[in-house]
């Protein structure tokens, strides 16, 4: 009898476990087809009347051109947003005839900021995936590990770059300016608003003496006080790194955060909890240039935040660039998590370089010889997201705008313009040195 | 050294922390008693909870009190399930076994947490207490703080209460001390361990629910302050509620009294690691290192 109650429990328990992983299996294969499906009759009715590319409304069907693009994904640190909004334009450009009847098909690899992956991903996309071009990667070591290595390869990287090769490195070319010149600029809008001591915070990851070395000769330049600090942006209590900031800042002081979205917000809004947003100025790299960061923090802290922005702020610019922006971003931007900010607008202009580039190759032979040397010859792009037009090279975009939350969106300050970043960083003069050689 | 009113403003945010992190440890200790499980999904638990609460109220626009109950339901129901589904399979198994399951219900449910609230995009979470709340001395406390405090001490005493005085109680109890016994005296053992994991999971929920307001609602971050509990809970020998409370509230409280000292403050991470080396070593010098289910007190 006990034997019988035994296999009785046993085959009770299957009736209740198979059923439910059945169900489990059911919910996630329903999520994954409605995601899929919602997209595809999205991009359907959308493809018509956009001036993507060649902008005539036809899919393009022919073989496609692969371009490879690298990205760090991981807690804390998520820079997708970028070669995301890339293959959107892509998309677009391949509903309107793509390169001559070839569409572009983005081939996309993250990683999680460890040096061998980087290392084997740069060289899987080049020699096992056969890319023709690197075009919309943003990631914390790809320069520094791979820079080299694309070098050898002769692949010119289009890029949103972030460690010191990507400035430095004649086979790489950003179109932000990174966050060590990024925080120069949000350090020169704090001394300009008046702070006596300055406390720089920044996420504990590589490359943390880089991004803060332009300040600190910034801010030496003008002889104000700076200190250091830094965050595990995984596992970050916000209103700890509030309170320490300001401490550190002190009174009649600024706080300059070089942090992606989340991270800052969390910040942010730990120092509202404590009352501290009035205490010290507050001032952001780019990625707090996002209207999900305006609409999160709320009116409280309306023009209290001031930020870095790399470009153009997309509310006060009615330029073409922008319309297209904003109309891809919304027909073909699915997977672009952040919406409407800096990062996603990285990532349009590296698309729309691509895609100039690739337009401009006259044999109509897309390989990876002809791709690179596209890339490399690429200068006097006029964007009307950018202050100077965009050539390939160290530091193309020195200069930049100032924007603060406004009702629920990042507005451009009032009457701020354009601010090119101090060339006391020695990058900074070296670039501008170059470019009034070459009249750029 | 810094001076005492840079400390200030981290006791508070400290009590706060502490307070959350004992829900969970007191949760965890019960459990553990009970069924013999560390659940180490409580983080990733209360941290879906949590989301779950966001979409209530920012995509559906449920009120927010409606989206609270349903945060710590949540947790109560999905730690209900689990534990009758996988409880069962795995009563037989040895503690790790068991301990290492609930770390693959933790990264399944990452995982979800993370296709369907992806980290770009910030979110947050605040309760209606985060407007308004008194100054002491250098120190700003909001009404969450005093929330999270309250409802550690609320629970950790009531809980105490209800294992003493309730029939329930009295049955987890009991099931602590010999589930064999207790099985043979005619207590419905199924229903006490559901009992405990649904409970449990209450607190998870709640838990969560605070530390998205008083923390960050990400649900990386979120799921790993589990460890902060799990070391509250093994400074207590998953034994002491009272005890538990206590290692929680101290680990709450010099993690964040290390942040205005600049020498250390990269190392804050360590503190709920180094708490529990250094109390487990204390107790192996002293003898009493020892985890057997021998009664919840």
């Amino acid at each position: 009898m006990g034997e019988e109650k035994a296999q009785m429990r046993k085959y009770l328990g299957w009736r209740v476990r198979v059923p439910f992983a059945l169900i489990a299996a059911a919910v996630a294969l329903t999520i994954v087809v409605t995601d899929s499906g919602a997209k595809t009759a999205g991009k359907a009715h959308a493809a018509a009347g956009l001036a993507c590319g060649l902008g005539t409304g036809k899919p393009a069907t022919g073989t496609p051109i692969l371009l490879g693009a690298i990205s760090v994904k991981q807690a804390g640190t998520d820079f997708t947003d970028i070669p995301n909004m890339a293959n959107a334009y892509f998309q677009c450009v391949n509903a309107n005839g793509g390169i001559y009847g070839h569409p572009i098909k983005q081939d996309l690899l993250t990683d999680q900021t460890i040096p061998s992956q980087l290392a084997a991903e740069a060289r899987q996309l080049i020699q096992t995936d056969h890319v023709v071009g690197i075009a919309g990667s943003s990631d914390i070591i790809d320069c520094a590990v791979n820079s080299s290595y694309y070098a050898q390869q002769h692949f010119y990287v289009l890029e949103a770059g972030i460690a010191e090769q990507c400035y430095s490195s004649p086979f790489e070319a950003p179109v932000n300016m990174g966050p060590r010149y990024s925080a120069d600029g949000a350090t020169q809008t704090a001394i300009k608003l008046g702070a006596k001591k300055i406390a720089f915070d920044q996420s504990n990851v590589p490359g943390t003496q880089y991004n803060a070395g332009g300040s600190k000769l910034i801010a030496a330049e003008h002889h104000i006080p700076i200190q250091f600090l830094t965050e595990n942006a995984a596992s970050i209590n916000g209103a700890t790194a509030a309170e320490k900031e300001v401490q550190a800042a002190g009174p009649g002081g600024a706080v300059v955060l070089v942090f992606t979205p989340p991270v800052a917000l969390a910040i942010l809004q730990g120092a509202q909890h404590l009352g501290l947003q009035n205490k010290v100025i507050w001032t952001c790299a780019t990625p707090c240039n996002t209207d999900f960061l305006s609409n999160a923090l709320g009116s409280t802290w309306n023009h209290k935040l001031y930020v870095n922005a790399e470009m153009n702020d997309i509310h006060d610019d009615g330029g073409a660039d922008a319309t297209l922006y904003l109309k891809v971003l919304k027909q073909y931007g699915s997977s672009v998590a952040g919406g409407i900010g800096s990062f996603s607008q990285f990532g349009f202009v590296l698309g729309q370089l691509a895609v100039k580039a690739l337009l401009s190759i006259k044999s109509q032979v897309y390989t990876a010889a002809t791709v690179n040397a596209a890339f490399h010859a690429l200068k006097g792009f006029k964007t009307d997201f950018l202050c100077k037009p965009w050539y390939f090279g160290a530091l193309p975009n020195n200069t930049d705008y100032t924007t603060y939350p406004e009702n629920g969106v990042m507005q451009i300050v009032p009457h701020s313009g354009c601010l090119p970043i101090d060339k006391v960083d020695p990058e900074v003069a070296t670039v501008r040195a170059y470019e009034k050689a070459h009249g750029v | 050294m810094p001076s005492w009113s840079s400390f200030q403003p981290f006791i508070p945010i400290g009590l706060a922390a502490g307070g959350a992190y004992a829900l969970s440890g007191v949760g965890m200790v019960v459990l553990y008693r009970a069924t013999g499980v560390l659940n180490l999904a409580f983080g990733a638990i209360g941290a879906m909870g949590a989301l779950i609460a966001w979409s209530m109220i920012n995509t559906w626009h449920v009120p927010g009190g409606v989206a609270y109950v349903a945060c710590i339901l949540f947790g109560g129901v999905l730690t209900l399930v689990y534990g009758m589904i996988f409880g069962r399979v795995l009563a037989a198994r040895d503690p790790l076994v068991k301990a290492a399951a609930t770390l693959g219900l933790a990264l399944l449910l990452l995982g979800v947490m993370n296709r369907l609230w992806p980290a770009q995009v910030t979110r947050t979470l605040t309760l209606p207490s985060d407007n308004g709340g008194f100054a002491v001395g250098q120190a700003n406390v909001d009404w969450t703080q005093v929330i999270a405090v309250g409802f550690g001490i609320a629970m950790t005493a009531g809980t105490a209460l209800f294992l003493r005085v309730t029939k329930l109680g009295t049955a987890m109890r009991a099931l602590a001390d010999d589930r064999e016994i207790t099985a043979t005296l005619g207590v419905p053992v199924r229903r006490v361990e559901a009992a405990a994991w649904f409970g449990s999971g209450l607190l998870a929920g709640a838990a969560g629910l605070l530390l998205a307001d008083l923390d960050t609602l990400a649900s990386d971050a979120l799921t790993f302050l589990v460890i902060f509990t799990v070391s509250a809970a093994l400074i207590a020998r998953l034994r002491s509620l009272v005890v538990t409370f206590i290692a929680a509230i101290v680990i709450g409280l010099v993690d964040n009294l290390i942040t205005p000292i600049n020498s250390i403050t990269n190392f804050r991470d360590m503190t709920p690691f180094v708490l529990a080396i250094v109390a487990l070593l204390f107790f192996a010098g002293r003898r009493q290192y020892s985890f057997a289910r021998g009664g919840i007190r």
